[in-house]
């Protein structure tokens, strides 16, 4: 097991505690954070997806926009949440959502916590692949702060549907992976018993995140971990997302835009890489 | 099926003879002997239909006029960024990839399509499944970015298993770096053409390859998100014998048509005409 410091946790402790049953979830955050928090629903194409809870609440002095996707605390809920993964509607709803924030000027929050969009036949029909994509793209096109936060497990492409933001800021012990550790096993040794190998391999722990410069900040949990100090992990989490969102603020849209595509089109560009490695290369022509 | 009519009906099927690729003996799908020269004259459509997998050259001979592709970025290098060591070293895989000829799973260029300037972006399954990496995300917003200040029309050609896993999540962000890109061109007014071929799935599907103004599948194609193999595992679910196929995605609203190879270039200079 890699251990980064004597008496740290292990990758896949860390992926333990990101999937934790008690770990506080979008909405404990977000009730904390917006007490008068009302909740929105539907993609008003047809569907609710409730793996993704939208709605607004006063924030800081000022009514936000709050996306979170959210896994259920008991078996029920949990599957009425489809733990966590999102079907195309969800998606849509986020897309408009977003837009109607950008309509009336307010900030929005995302929380991120899935293991990946649902892989299923009736995701599949009904364009999860499309959903994403117009996701990912549409982001970039909301003039309104953006501030992302991972609070649990951020996987693939799933998550990065809601994580398209001017800020992207992670929970000690959460996790965001190009594929669940069991996805990558499966894709790269066929065998998804592989897990934690790969999950050493994949680097996509916070410290690992922060470091290749995908995301701008940690934010410390309470001792433990936050299941075991709800209060104190959204005191941490808000506070955080206060000092990110505050700049952001005061930043005109068209820069606000022009910085979102420059952090996604240069986010590469920290990687210690060998001089002829890609993103270092200027225009050559071939 | 689609019906051209002229001056398109007698723009070549390709812009220049194909380079060979590796044949069966047989054709998978109606079991006759290949007969080399006559199938790479079809482009490689055998008469039953079926629809043989290309490379990123034979794609880029097929799309571009003679001695018009000009290649951009093709120094650009992989780099093993996460130190891959399993179940093989990524450093590996990169070398037997280049070993074999093989530049990255995309690669970007301006030709002449029919005499009508044209971007484009053509992925190789050869290269690591044809994996969205570093490179391929770089080389794409490159050419999209270029595509969108010139003023050209940009072509897709996707074959792809998604995001390529040993490049970790910096691959993932290629998926947001590519659709930024995809953004500006559509911003800018241009047309943006999708081409997807067999197979196109993952955090391609989940981007740039489903964004054309215009999404164009060949017949049999496999198009989707999640694999066949993953949702039965996940899900234990039937799946019908056409799930993810070209004509189930056209059936389903994800593409706008399903268009033999044969008919491809025609079309595409017909679009190109009359969106430009």
């Amino acid at each position: 097991m890699r251990q980064r410091q004597p008496g740290t946790l292990t990758v896949w402790q860390v992926v333990e505690l990101a999937r934790h049953p008690e770990r506080p979830y979008a909405l404990d955050y977000i009730k904390r954070m917006a007490p008068d928090f009302v909740e929105f629903h539907g993609d008003r194409l047809g569907a609710d997806d409730a793996a993704l809870v939208g709605g607004v609440g006063t924030w800081n002095g000022r009514t936000t926009m709050f996306l979170g996707q959210q896994k259920g605390r008991n078996f029920p809920e949990r599957v009425r949440r489809n733990f966590g993964m999102m079907h195309p509607e969800g998606y849509r709803k986020a897309v408009r959502l977003a837009h109607q924030a950008a309509k009336f000027g307010f900030p929005i929050v995302c929380l991120v916590d899935t293991p990946g969009a649902y892989p299923g036949a009736g995701a599949e029909e009904r364009g999860i692949a499309a959903a994403i994509a117009a996701a990912i793209m549409e982001w970039f096109r909301v003039p309104v702060p953006v501030v992302t936060a991972i609070i649990g497990e951020g996987g693939s492409g799933g998550a990065l549907g809601l994580a398209v933001a001017d800020r992207v800021i992670m929970l000690e012990n959460s996790i965001y992976s190009v594929a669940m550790p069991e996805a990558a096993a499966s894709i790269v040794w066929r065998d998804n018993s592989r897990k934690v190998e790969v999950a050493e391999q994949l680097q996509i722990t916070s410290r690992d995140l922060l470091a290749m410069g995908v995301v701008e900040e940690v934010v410390e949990e309470p001792k433990g971990g936050a299941h075991l100090d709800y209060d104190g992990a959204a005191k941490a989490l808000e506070k955080a997302l206060l000092r990110h969102v505050e700049p952001l603020l005061r930043t005109p849209p068209e820069e606000l835009l022009q910085h979102r595509y420059d952090r996604y089109r240069y986010i590469d560009s920290l990687i210690r890489a060998d001089a002829d490695f890609g993103p270092k290369v200027g225009n050559s022509p071939a | 099926m689609l019906t051209l009519t002229p001056p398109w009906q007698d723009v070549p099927l390709a812009g220049s003879p194909l380079p060979e690729i590796p044949l069966p003996s047989n054709c998978p799908g109606c079991g006759v002997g290949l007969d080399r020269e006559e199938l790479s004259a079809h482009v490689y459509v055998c008469d039953c239909g079926h629809h043989f997998q290309l490379r990123a050259d034979s794609w880029i001979a097929l799309l571009a006029d003679g001695d018009t592709w000009n290649e951009r970025w093709a120094d650009v290098r992989p780099h093993d960024l996460l130190d891959w060591k399993m179940p093989k070293p990524y450093h590996l895989t990169i070398e037997q990839a280049r070993d074999e000829g093989l530049n990255e799973a995309v690669r970007t260029g301006t030709a002449l399509l029919a005499g009508r300037p044209v971007w484009l972006g053509v992925f190789d399954f050869r290269f690591v499944g044809g994996t969205l990496s570093i490179v391929a995300g770089e080389r794409l917003a490159r050419g999209l970015e270029a595509a969108a200040s010139e003023r050209l029309p940009y072509i897709l050609v996707a074959a792809s298993g998604g995001a390529r896993m040993q490049e970790g999540v910096l691959a993932l962000m290629q998926m947001a770096k590519a659709n930024g890109a995809v953004g500006r061109l559509h911003a800018a007014g241009l047309p943006y053409f999708c081409v997807l071929t067999d197979p196109t799935y993952g955090g391609t599907a989940a981007s740039l390859a489903l964004l054309g103004d215009v999404n164009i599948a060949e017949p049999e194609a496999k198009i989707g998100f999640t694999g066949p193999r993953v949702i039965k595992q996940a899900t234990y679910a039937d799946l019908p014998p056409d799930f993810q196929t070209a004509d189930f995605q056209l059936k389903h609203g994800q593409v706008d048509m399903v268009v033999p190879r044969v008919e491809l270039r025609p079309l595409l200079v017909h679009l190109v005409d009359m969106y430009t």
